[in-house]
């Protein structure tokens, strides 16, 4: 296993759309810190005009965990898009090169072949949320620097003292690449189905928007298909910044993540057990 | 042992929608063996390959390898064998080192060792493009390539699908001369699909032969040969006096008579005394061409079938 699992890092990494999510995302931050520079203040003063009437607010709110959750929040519906690229490719990829011819006349296993990449699939994905962190949260600090983060949800604004943040972020963090990487899952699973690498990333992103639309919508008729819909979890890693914690709300989020993570793999092995190479 | 069975097939049969793309194939092939495999494009014998190699999954029927069902034992059947089915693919992007490595480790279970991968490559002739990628080389090249990562495990069998496809022909005559390199050298068993007639009477010891997804004939290239009538081409003049002897000699046989040449089927007992004949009636025989090509035998049992 562990040298399949070399096979498939290597593999993975030696191709050039596998760094397209990492330069993308190293153009986006800096971008978005410039801009926050420029323009940033203005913001945190216009969501703390309502607050400042009756509260008493000093010391450098207007910091690099603003930032960095800021950019969380925006970069999300990109996210996806930067995984399915790679994730959608794992096993599409080797149909439209022909290489499973290579590789699946060997003394090993298809499932074992499979967890490789999966496996392989969720390291990606994790890296490139983990680049997004240390991004962010770098070049924020660094930009920015320290102070409370005042965290806005909806009508609802929580301060949480600057003690708290390096622990809170790494939960954040943490949640995210859970909700990540049943994007992931999503994507590597339309991948076993198809045998061009551009399906699977179009497929992936196209039920990810009629889902997350569906979740948010304020209608009566669809709140019977919210619980069931991975969207709706997806923002677990909000959580984080709420005062106190709802490790209840989390835990059922993560849970339901993970089935629907579970549930994808096993259909992914399903489809690739006893798929005919044709190609 | 050399007439141990490494690959039998039995009533293996793939069928898509409502097609059979092979049917009720049963193949034989054993130690020491060059296997051809010969039917013309879309006969089934891609379709019979990727079901040997366990790409396709057989509707019916079972694949045994060196005495270990495919389907019950994969790993252990599929341990010393070794294949390029159709057109070799390996990744573009990577040097022809790096796919040798991965091709090899998925057998070996680590990675071989680059003194191995060195040498398989040199006997291909591609040591000096080692670190190249793939993307940079000929068709020619990546098949060369594809035998070299199929040796790289040393297996007792391998399954070549057309391997000299696309190549031109100081390419092919390379593939012919390594398929005999492997079995005299190395002992390997090889089993060789194409639809080129020549490649395989120049190279196969036995053979098999499918049209339409139906097997119709398996035996050793010599005898199944053999087994055929004899048919002669005479290059004579007078034509005509010559083809009046032979009426004399055997009134049953029909000719086939053009410009200074006749054709016929005859009895090779027959034979000796018939070119005695034409000679003596002052006939002058410039050639006698025994036709026993694999060729004409294919296309003799593909048509009656």
């Amino acid at each position: 296993m562990l040298i399949l699992l070399y096979n498939e890092c290597f593999k993975t990494f030696a191709k050039w759309r596998t760094y397209i999510g990492f330069i993308a995302v190293a153009i986006l931050i800096p971008v978005v810190m410039v801009l926050m520079h420029l323009e940033g203040s203005r913001f945190v003063e216009r969501q703390m005009r309502a607050l400042s009437a009756d509260f008493f607010i000093t010391g450098n709110l207007f910091n690099g965990w603003l930032i960095a959750q800021i950019i969380m929040n925006g970069l999300w519906v990109h996210v996806p898009a930067l995984i399915s690229l790679v994730a959608g490719d794992q096993l599409s990829g080797e149909a439209t090169g022909g290489t499973f011819r290579l590789i699946l006349i060997r003394p090993v296993s298809r499932i074992t072949i499979l967890n490789a990449k999966y496996l392989v699939t969720l390291f990606y994905t994790k890296l490139l949320v983990l680049s997004i962190a240390l991004l962010s949260l770098g070049l924020g600090l660094w930009i920015f620097g320290s102070g409370d983060l005042v965290a806005f949800d909806r009508d609802m604004v929580t301060i949480i003292p600057e003690s708290q943040l390096w622990l809170r972020f790494l939960l954040a963090y943490a949640l995210a690449i859970v909700s990540m990487w049943t994007v992931a899952s999503l994507a590597f699973f339309i991948s076993s189905l198809v045998e061009n690498a551009i399906g699977p990333i179009i497929t992936t992103m196209t039920i990810i928007i009629i889902f997350f639309i569906i979740s948010n919508l304020p209608i009566d008729a669809v709140e019977p298909f919210k619980p069931w819909l991975f969207t709706t979890y997806m923002n677990v890693w909000q959580q984080a910044f709420k005062d106190p914690i709802d490790w209840i709300e989390i835990a059922r989020s993560c849970g339901a993540l993970c089935a629907y993570s579970v549930c994808l793999w096993s259909a992914t092995v399903l489809v690739f057990r006893n798929k005919d190479i044709v190609t | 042992m050399a007439n141990d069975v490494v690959l039998r097939t039995e009533n293996l049969g793939k069928k898509f929608g409502h097609r059979w793309a092979a049917n009720d194939i049963n193949l034989e092939v054993r130690r020491g063996d060059v296997f051809g495999f010969l039917g013309p494009n879309g006969a089934g014998k891609s379709t019979t390959i990727r079901m040997i190699l366990s790409l396709i999954a057989p509707t019916t029927g079972t694949v045994e390898l060196f005495g270990h069902s495919l389907l019950k034992k994969r790993e252990l059947a599929l341990a010393n064998v070794a294949g390029i089915v159709e057109k070799p693919d390996f990744y573009l992007y990577l040097s022809a080192y790096h796919n040798m490595q991965i091709a090899g480790s998925l057998t070996l279970g680590s990675n071989p060792p680059k003194t191995r991968v060195l040498e398989e490559l040199k006997l291909v002739g591609l040591a000096d493009r080692a670190y190249d990628k793939v993307k940079t080389f000929s068709h020619g090249m990546k098949q060369r390539l594809g035998i070299a990562q199929a040796l790289l495990c040393s297996p007792d069998l391998i399954l070549l699908d057309e391997p000299t496809n696309g190549l031109d022909p100081q390419g092919m005559k390379e593939v012919r001369d390594l398929i005999r390199v492997l079995t005299r050298e190395r002992g390997i068993t090889v089993f060789l699909s194409s639809h080129l007639l020549n490649e395989v009477e120049q190279v196969a010891t036995r053979m098999a032969i499918i049209n339409n997804g139906t097997m119709i004939v398996q035996g050793s290239v010599e005898e199944l040969l053999k087994a055929q009538a004899n048919r002669l081409v005479l290059h004579v003049q007078p034509v005509e006096t010559a083809a009046a002897v032979i009426g004399r000699i055997a009134p049953n046989v029909s000719l086939q008579i053009t410009h200074n040449t006749i054709s016929l089927s005859v009895d090779t007992a027959m034979i000796p005394a018939m070119i005695t004949a034409i000679a003596a009636e002052g006939c002058s025989i410039f050639s006698v061409e025994p036709k026993h090509s694999l060729e004409e035998y294919f296309l003799t049992v593909t048509e009656t079938n």
